[in-house]
């Protein structure tokens, strides 16, 4: 099975201010999706991701390295009739209804009239704008303009959905909403490549991910094989005594319980038999591995001190 | 096809919605009205001056809309990021430059016709035949089609005020092409002389585009005359617009 | 390869059609007479309306625009237009827009041999800008030009009226005058130039100068018309210039400004004096 998004050695700098300096957003990136999964890319702001973005969309060109989209060249008309794509913070036309913007949109797609219809009234129905597709869009709120882009992405059956920042400035069911739909999307066996910096929503509905700082690649994976093997522990909340001698950090909560750390699973058996001995309860079993954000944020701390070094 | 057609009506939809159409709609109209009272003041013929405002009307209230809401068309979409959407879809970018000029040559047919329209009736309820003016309006429409034609070139590299004030200066330089044949009997051959052939021959003539006075004089227009001027117009405009779809095709959205 | 290509060959075809449709249009334009693109240049005051405030600069186009108009000695029907446009409308957009009155007016007396237009144009021009004497000084210059000395004199009159003209202008009505044949009146400017405090040396000189000339021309006149009636009367010309007193035809006998007596030729009957060799008479 050929990949979906096929990108490599990809690299674009932008020039500065009258010709002065450059400014490298993407370098030397390296990476494929594969058909069906759910790829984050995920980075702080500036680190290149609506970049690579915008070169998988051909609104920018690469100064190396090659994009393909279903084996094909972004500019390749072909290639974007299966993709669908919503930017970070859309606009829309301020003087369209939701219905004439998706109708414009289905046009695009060269689908005829009849199946226009079937298809807008499906999206809007999927993306819960019933009953405001007559509104003019100058009067939907932020939440309701991300869900008409949503529509329009997903409106003539893509293979492929590209979304940047999907969840920027959502509330929490917004965002429960766009997670839920990207899994139903996943579902219907299409793509999705998304980008963002809100890793607890990647980190719930990711199969992949690739972690970007400024421009560079810095991992790449699934989230069980990135996550350190060290990083892998239980948080065991005992009340009463802990004896000594238990593997593990320990620390008091401020109701009286303690907290012991255990590093990896196979720890956990003989610690719970130390405690239940030594005459305390086990309140709670929790395990843990590296949060996202946890490796995250040791991806960055790493590349800083390379940077540093150099 | 349907591409360029998609978005040519966007693009009308756009400009109708826009109450800034409306408001030099209705001034052309009132200039039109009021012609009927400005001839009642003047000794001789009333209908030249009914004619000349008229014709006026069409052609600057034309202009303005070709070019504010031109060079509008592309800036706005690239400002507002909405043309990331739409270029994201199985669209060429020469489609949406070329659906974006068509949308704008509709604007203008309905303004030509509905200005040009009330001035005929006007000229009509004077008691004189107005069909004389009409090939006139419909080199005013070919000459509105250049201006548009640069409204959009512009807009696609450049911010919409930088675009205005090209296509002003386009429109202005364009209506004196008749002094570089002034200028050339002139200036000895040198490079002076070289650079004002070029830019009279680069810069539209627009001039020639220009039948008012003959049609208000009620001069017959012959048919070869008429012929040149609106092949040499669509052709200019085809030129200029051709080009915009090349520049925008590189251009790049950071 | 051929993609890249397609662009730059539309744009080519397009070029060319423009090219080739506009030569077409040169070809049918030559026939069509000259002053239809003066048909179109609006009356001043619609102009200035149009010119949204920048009447003064358009004034100046269209001005440089007549300038070159005019250079064009093939057209035909010429002079049509110049009043109208030196006239009515460069007047109206910039009234104290000096050079247009009599670049215009030159063209009319000059090339179209119509004085009164010129002078028309001449006249406007001084009704609009009081303080310039120029315009009715090149209107008294048009009239000495048809040998109008009259109307020239009157014009210099005008003219040195003007505050802080020039002061040679009242010569210049002296001189007129003198031209004119009204040489009562000449010698009375040159008594007022020779009185003026503010003359100077030059202009004294001058004005003693012809008022001797003038003295001697208007004696020479007074007694050859008094020979005239002599000789209509008695039949015959007098033998000396004192018959003329004796038979009552004179009150007394001039004299020169040198004080001599004026000397005559009975034969031919012309009175002529020492004097009169002075700035030619």
């Amino acid at each position: 099975m050929s990949a979906v998004i096929e990108i490599r050695n990809l690299r674009k700098a932008f020039r500065g201010h009258l010709g002065i300096g450059s400014h490298v957003a993407v370098d030397d990136l390296t990476l494929s999706v594969a058909p069906g999964e759910i790829f984050g890319l995920l980075g702080p702001n500036g680190a290149g991701k609506t970049t690579t973005l915008k070169m998988l969309l051909a609104l920018v060109k690469p100064d190396s390295g090659t994009v393909e989209l279903f084996g094909r060249s972004p500019r390749d008309v072909e290639a974007r009739k299966r993709l669908g794509f919503l930017p970070e913070n859309p606009y829309f036309y301020d003087y369209l209804t939701a219905v004439e913007f998706l109708d414009l949109y289905g046009r695009l797609h060269h689908l005829g009239a009849a199946e226009r219809k079937r298809r807008i009234d499906a999206a809007i129905e999927r993306v819960g704008l019933t009953g405001r597709e007559r509104t003019p869009l100058r009067k939907f709120s932020k939440g309701m303009v991300q869900r008409v882009g949503l529509a329009q992405a997903i409106q003539h059956d893509p293979e492929l959905v590209i979304l940047d920042e999907p969840m920027s400035g959502l509330d929490p069911v917004g965002r429960r909403e766009v997670r839920d739909l990207i899994l139903a999307l996943k579902a219907q066996g299409k793509t999705i490549f998304f980008s963002s910096h809100i890793l607890q929503d990647a980190e719930m509905i990711c199969d992949r991910v690739a972690i970007l700082f400024k421009g560079k690649l810095r991992a790449i994976g699934r989230l069980d094989d990135l996550a350190s093997p060290t990083a892998k522990w239980v948080e065991v909340t005992v009340r009463g005594p802990v004896p000594d001698g238990v593997p593990g950090t320990r620390r008091v909560n401020p109701d009286g319980t303690t907290l012991l750390t255990v590093t990896g699973f196979d720890a956990l058996a003989p610690v719970v038999s130390a405690v239940t001995a030594a005459g305390g309860t086990i309140a709670g079993v929790w395990p843990r591995r590296e949060s996202l954000e946890d490796l995250f944020l040791r991806e960055i701390g790493r590349a800083k001190t390379e940077e540093r070094a150099s | 096809m349907t591409a360029i057609a998609a978005v040519a009506l966007n693009t009308f939809r756009e400009a109708i919605r826009d109450r800034v159409l409306y408001l030099l709609l209705a001034v052309a109209l009132v200039v039109v009205a009021g012609s009927r009272f400005v001839a009642m003041l003047t000794v001789g013929s009333e209908t030249k001056i009914v004619k000349d405002l008229g014709l006026a009307a069409v052609s600057i209230f034309g202009l303005l809309i070709a070019v504010f809401i031109g060079v509008s068309l592309v800036s706005k979409e690239i400002e507002r990021r909405t043309v990331y959407t739409l270029l994201a879809q199985p669209v060429a970018r020469w489609q949406f430059v070329a659906g974006k000029y068509a949308g704008l040559l509709l604007v203008l047919a309905a303004n030509v016709l509905v200005v040009g329209g009330s001035v005929l009736a006007a000229v009509g309820l004077l008691g004189e035949s107005p069909w004389g003016l009409v090939p006139a309006m419909a080199l005013i429409f070919v000459e509105l089609g250049v201006v548009a034609a640069f409204a959009i070139l512009f807009s696609s590299f450049t911010n919409p005020i930088l675009a205005a004030v090209g296509t002003f200066a386009v429109y202005v330089a364009g209506h004196l092409s008749w002094s570089f044949d002034l200028l050339k009997k002139r200036v000895t051959t040198g490079a002076g002389r070289q650079l004002c052939d070029i830019l009279h021959a680069v810069l539209p003539n627009l001039d020639r585009l220009d039948l008012k006075a003959d049609a208000v004089h009620g001069a017959a227009i012959p048919a070869g005359t008429f012929a040149a001027a609106a092949v040499y117009g669509l052709c200019y405009a085809a030129a200029v617009v051709v080009l915009a779809c090349i520049v925008f095709e590189r251009r790049e959205f950071a | 390869m051929t993609r890249s290509l397609f662009p730059a060959a539309l744009f080519l075809a397009a070029v060319a059609g423009a090219t080739l449709s506009r030569a077409r249009i040169v070809a049918l334009e030559a026939p069509r007479a000259g002053t239809k693109e003066l048909l179109y240049l609006p009356n001043g005051k619609y102009l200035k309306a149009a010119s949204l405030g920048q009447a003064s600069v358009v004034a100046d186009l269209v001005y440089l625009w007549a300038i070159q108009y005019y250079s064009d000695y093939d057209r035909a029907d010429r002079y049509t237009y110049v009043e109208h446009v030196f006239g009515k409308v460069i007047p109206e957009l910039d009234p104290r827009f000096v050079d247009p009155y009599w670049l215009g007016a030159l063209i009319l007396t000059t090339e179209a041999q119509d004085l009164d237009s010129g002078l028309r144009l001449l006249e406007l021009g001084a009704e609009k800008n009081p303080r310039e004497w120029i315009f009715l000084f090149l209107a008294g210059w048009e009239c000495d030009h048809v040998k109008d000395y009259d109307r020239a004199a009157a014009y210099f009159e005008r003219a040195a009226r003007v505050p802080d003209a020039p002061a040679p202008l009242v010569r210049l009505v002296a001189g007129m005058r003198a031209r004119g044949g009204n040489l009562r009146e000449a010698i009375a400017k040159w008594e007022e130039v020779l009185a003026d405090p503010r003359g100077d040396e030059a202009s004294q000189a001058i004005a003693r100068r012809q008022l001797r000339t003038l003295q001697v021309r208007a004696d020479v006149k007074d007694l050859e018309e008094a020979i005239a009636s002599f000789r209509e009367r008695q039949g015959a010309m007098p033998r000396r210039l004192d018959d003329l007193v004796r038979a009552g035809f004179l009150k007394r006998l001039p004299l020169d400004p040198d004080g001599k007596a004026y000397r005559y030729d009975a034969a031919s009957g012309t009175v002529t004096s020492d004097a009169s060799r002075v700035l030619g008479s």
